[in-house]
């Protein structure tokens, strides 16, 4: 890793990121889908 | 409360309380594997330690160790006894709740008291290195931290009476609660063996008596919804 | 929905500016963040570790509310509240966690040191798992609420000790214990600059908007599983 020199900080920035979009895309579709379900509950 | 409610009340808290001590010593199967208990953890600790010496401080934690485990298997028993034997309904009909709390919560005392007598004069003679300086330290430390053991522990053993596997589930529900407990009274007895005064160790005595005063006021009032069904 | 999407931006935000904002001796600019002599790089972490920290108490005294109702209205969607916020807080807790060993190691040599705050974040690690084996050891649904919220009252006590009391009694090693030379430490007396403040309590908030939204999709998802239950028995 020691090539990667002052990028390191900015690589693990990205992919932190990344990861929390990820989750993030997760909950929304998440809600979404219960929101459906709820409608169809008072339907 | 009216006089005559109260000495109602009074009177059923001694029945439960003199219920369970006649029933523990009719069989006394529970206070024999208690005893052999204590002697076997203490037995398994000097064997363990093969005469290093270990300094006082150390030894005063793993007396509370011991103590605790103790605790774990012997307090549950007063509320475990019930839900086993199916006495528990009738209880619950019998007396008001916060007659068969008190009742019982005296029962672990009186125990818990008496097991640590026991656990402390053995810790005392056998275990090399565990010397206690200030006696009257010690003994106050010892008094009040198991009447902080039995206020924690009588509340837990009312909730897991309830659940499916009792016997692991207590030291697990049991120990978060009584860690504060554990750190002020293993540091208080830490003191007694260095022979620190008992002014220095006030604020320690303060604590425990508050701790004790919290948790059974706390389990009074939660009671009633534990027990009732 | 503008909740949610705040909560996006301003989480991706923290995480860019708490991770990549560049440390210099002598900030000039808004986006560079001062060096903390002896931590450096290592401060960073403080933006997480504190909110995650804070956030599994917070979870666990709102599970203990929701404890308190159930008791007394014996609603069961107030069990539900409070499971989903214990289970929350968990997670919550267990992050704290690691960041706190992570700090710890890079701040004071080994993982775990039993300091008085560690002491107490393991502490709530342990209440935690006993609440859910408490819960998993009780079959008959009114039993198990009834006894999970009572429990988590009984916890409550404990926690207040060892987060406020117990560390300023003991020295350790936290800032803010008793024997720390710089008093109350960074959080509480303010010596972090400016734009770090900005950064922390913009984290606070961001970690807070994700526990409620998460709490809520929990609560909507027990929610239908019960109603499907009551319509599915005949």
């Amino acid at each position: 890793m020691e090539f990667l020199g002052h990028y390191q900080l900015y690589i693990v920035m990205l992919i932190v990121v990344a990861i929390w979009l990820g989750i993030y895309w997760y909950l929304f579709r998440l809600d979404r889908r219960l929101r459906a379900l709820e409608r169809k509950q008072q339907g | 409360m009216r006089s005559g409610d109260m000495k109602r009340w009074l009177l059923s808290v001694r029945g439960i309380f003199l219920k369970d001590v006649r029933s523990e010593l009719r069989t006394r199967y529970a206070v024999s594997a208690l005893v052999m208990f204590v002697i076997t953890t203490i037995a398994i600790i000097l064997f363990s330690l093969a005469h290093e010496a270990a300094p006082p401080e150390v030894l005063s934690g793993v007396l509370w160790v011991v103590i605790f485990f103790g605790a774990m298997s012997g307090l549950s028993r007063t509320f475990v006894m019930e839900e086993e034997r199916g006495t528990a309904m009738t209880l619950q009909l019998l007396a008001p709740p916060s007659a068969v709390y008190f009742g019982k919560l005296l029962f672990n005392v009186v125990l818990v008291v008496a097991l640590n007598a026991f656990t402390v004069i053995l810790y005392l003679l056998l275990v090399a290195g565990f010397v206690v300086r200030s006696a009257d330290v010690f003994a106050l430390t010892m008094f009040l931290g198991s009447l902080g053991f039995a206020s924690a522990a009588t509340i837990i053993a009312a909730i897991i009476a309830r659940a499916n596997t009792k016997g692991t589930l207590y030291p697990v529900l049991s120990f978060p609660i009584l860690l504060p407990l554990l750190v002020v009274v293993i540091d208080a007895t830490r003191s007694a063996t260095e022979g620190a005064p008992l002014a220095e160790v006030g604020g320690a005595f303060q604590f425990l008596i508050s701790y004790t005063v919290v948790l059974t006021t706390l389990s009074y009032l939660l009671f009633e919804y534990i027990w009732k069904d | 929905m503008a909740l949610r999407v705040t909560l996006g931006i301003l989480l991706t935000l923290v995480l860019c500016a708490g991770i990549g904002f560049p440390l210099s001796q002598n900030p000039q600019h808004w986006y560079e963040l001062p060096v903390i002599p002896g931590l450096e790089e290592k401060a960073r972490l403080i933006f997480f570790h504190v909110p995650t920290a804070w956030l599994s108490v917070v979870a666990f005294l709102t599970g203990m509310v929701f404890s308190i109702r159930y008791l007394r209205k014996r609603d069961p969607l107030d069990d539900l509240r409070s499971s989903a916020a214990a289970g929350l807080g968990l997670t919550y807790c267990i992050l704290a966690t690691l960041t706190g060993a992570i700090w710890a190691k890079f701040n004071w040599g080994s993982f775990w040191n039993w300091d008085p705050r560690e002491t107490s974040i393991f502490v709530l690690l342990l209440i935690y798992g006993a609440y859910f084996s408490l819960r998993s050891a009780v079959e008959n649904q009114e039993k198990r609420s009834t006894l999970s919220a009572a429990y988590s009252i009984i916890a409550a006590i404990t926690v207040p000790f060892f987060i406020f009391v117990l560390p300023r009694i003991t020295s350790g090693l936290h800032p803010g214990s008793k024997g720390d030379p710089d008093g109350a430490g960074p959080v509480l007396q303010f010596t972090m600059s400016p734009n770090m403040r900005v950064i922390f309590f913009a984290s606070l908030a961001a970690f807070t908007l994700l526990f409620i939204w998460m709490f809520q999709l929990r609560v909507r998802t027990g929610k239908l599983e019960m109603e499907r239950e009551l319509q599915q028995a005949p």
